[in-house]
């Protein structure tokens, strides 16, 4: 979850996307405009984006507008992320700790 | 073998690890609450196991993990209030529970359960602001019974 976070705002144009949608709706044209990249490209900065949960599409008539998700950075997220690899190594030491202590 | 089950909750998650050890309940309370080798296998410690008690964790290169022992129960639970550099900048709390309890084998279950929530209080709020908010983190689980 993270690491996927973390992939799709490595880019510095879709971080910029991003954080150009953090401020507001937009819609595949005027983010177009904004950023002066193809809309082929800004397609697949917001598939990325759409992929790693930072991004939500909303279609209305012929036009799909792109906002960014307030929670798609979540701390309890990468808290999460941390202890999941940090309690198993715990885990492991602890077991070679209690084979070598005395009854 | 360890698991973990990650729980989504409305306003907390956790992660838990459920392990059998061949040791005996007795040994494996000595292996959680001596400050000696809690330092040994967790991290370097002046852990106290007194509820209430104040103590810090020392990642290496890290700011200290301050912590609080919230309720112990001597050989079946332990559990405090763990907050890091990261919860203290980002206004989470969070609470580490180990339960343990004896196996049919003679040996012992141990159940590791790190719940994390947003605390009350802003980021900026004293390390001790949201000890009070731990207690109903706490409620959620299973040990109440």
């Amino acid at each position: 979850m993270e690491t996927e976070i973390l992939r799709a705002l490595a880019d510095p144009t879709r971080r910029a996307v991003f954080e150009r949608l953090a401020v507001g709706e937009m819609s595949v044209g005027a983010l177009k405009a904004n950023f002066a990249i193809s809309q082929p490209a800004i397609s697949q900065h917001l598939a990325q984006l759409r992929k790693a949960g930072l991004v939500a599409e909303r279609r209305s008539g012929r036009n799909t507008y792109y906002v960014a998700k307030p929670d798609g950075l979540d701390p309890l997220l990468s808290w999460l992320d941390r202890y999941s690899a940090f309690w198993p190594q715990k885990i492991e030491r602890l077991k070679t700790i209690l084979k070598g202590m005395d009854q | 073998m360890s698991e973990d089950h990650r729980k989504d909750k409305a306003h907390s998650r956790s992660v838990a690890f459920e392990c059998d050890l061949p040791e005996p309940v007795e040994k494996v309370w000595r292996a959680l609450t001596t400050r000696e080798i809690v330092s040994e296998w967790l991290l370097p410690t002046d852990l106290k196991p007194e509820k209430g008690a104040r103590f810090t964790l020392s990642e290496p290169a890290k700011e200290p993990i301050d912590c609080e022992i919230i309720s112990i129960e001597e050989q079946r639970f332990i559990r405090f209030g763990w907050r890091d550099a990261e919860a203290r900048r980002d206004g989470l709390s969070s609470t580490v529970t180990f339960e343990i309890a004896a196996t049919e084998s003679g040996g012992t279950r141990l159940t590791i359960v790190h719940e994390v929530r947003y605390a009350a209080r802003p980021a900026r709020a004293p390390a001790t602001a949201c000890l009070a908010s731990n207690d109903n983190a706490a409620a959620g689980l299973r040990l109440a019974a």
